[in-house]
């Protein structure tokens, strides 16, 4: 199975204070964020109700902040979590900005800690994600912790 | 309008979502529905999110990991727990102030149905904008088998019953 996976990307592979911009970027448009937030059942029409929210400050619909999230971690997966075992948990999740359709973010992260764990074969990373929109304004940043395999011996 | 078309004004708004003064400390909430996440949910989700890691998006390939089949997007658990609790939380309130200590539990996998309950663990002011207070919840995700699959802290900003805007809207035009 690991020749379906990178091989630059296990736990070995990253040290305390890197940081990584990642390759790709991507504008969050209706497809993500009036389908995945209708899917997940957020019931606030104000991610989906644009005569409603023409009459606010904002103008428009907002996309909801765990779409904007999960896209920015989305930027960041293939690099931080290809080979990961499981993704343990978040902290710190914050929404600096609002996001609306059309906006452009990229994902930029920082190796914040690293762990041994008691099965050997893997490893504890603690990352640090920035989602930064195309006016160079930060929209999202947070914490997530990883379990990475370490590189099996065949690769 | 024509005349047969209905007046209106005559219809009485069936109102969603609480606000500030609706929440006291220690208040508990069973989230309405629950949700069962498919395979199709789950591989949508992932794809559309760019999650690239295998276990999400390859059924064989998480079953050589030891799952009995794909694993469900933690961030697609995390994302519909939220959704869930929106109604009783945060619809009618406003934005996310932040969301702390969240962590997965148990591997979700399709099939897998989860219900979401919430308890007030914070109740403040808020000393930047008198027309709304700050409300923390602690919410818990739980599968079929009542095992724990995700938990976390949120806070918001939500609006009060009586705020300026509310009262500048009611007033007649």
């Amino acid at each position: 199975m690991s020749a379906l996976t990178s091989s630059n990307n296990y736990f070995e592979d990253f040290h305390v204070g890197q940081k990584i911009r990642h390759a790709r970027g991507t504008t969050i448009g209706e497809v993500e964020n009036q389908l995945l937030t209708k899917l997940v059942m957020n019931s606030a029409d104000g991610h989906w109700n644009e005569a409603k929210m023409a009459k606010t400050a904002f103008g428009q619909r907002l996309v909801f902040g765990f779409i904007t999230a999960s896209m920015v971690m989305g930027l960041a997966t293939q690099d931080t979590a290809e080979n990961a075992v499981k993704e343990t948990g978040l902290d710190r999740i914050r929404f600096k900005k609002p996001v609306f359709h059309g906006d452009t973010v990229n994902a930029f992260t920082e190796v914040l800690s690293k762990q041994d764990t008691e099965n050997t074969t893997e490893g504890l990373i603690r990352f640090k994600h920035w989602g930064i929109n195309q006016h160079d304004e930060v929209v999202f940043e947070g914490e997530r912790t990883v379990v990475l395999k370490r590189r099996p011996a065949t690769h | 309008m024509n005349v047969s078309d209905p007046d209106i004004s005559g219809f009485q708004l069936w109102r969603r979502g609480q606000q500030f003064e609706d929440f006291t400390l220690g208040q508990s909430f069973t989230h309405h529905w629950g949700r069962t996440l498919t395979a199709g949910d789950a591989t949508l989700f992932a794809s559309v999110a760019l999650r690239y890691c295998p276990l999400y998006l390859n059924a064989e390939y998480a079953k050589a990991a030891g799952h009995r089949d794909l694993v469900v997007d933690p961030l697609l658990v995390l994302s519909t727990v939220i959704g869930l609790s929106v109604e009783d939380l945060s619809e009618a309130g406003g934005p996310f102030l932040g969301v702390n200590k969240v962590e997965f539990g148990a591997p979700v996998h399709p099939g897998d149905t989860i219900t979401a309950a919430s308890t007030v663990i914070d109740l403040r002011e808020s000393e930047s904008r008198p027309a709304a207070g700050i409300v923390s919840w602690r919410t818990v995700g739980t599968n079929q088998h009542e095992e724990t699959v995700i938990e976390y802290e949120r806070t918001n900003l939500v609006a009060k019953r009586q705020s300026k805007r509310e009262r500048r809207m009611s007033k007649p035009a």
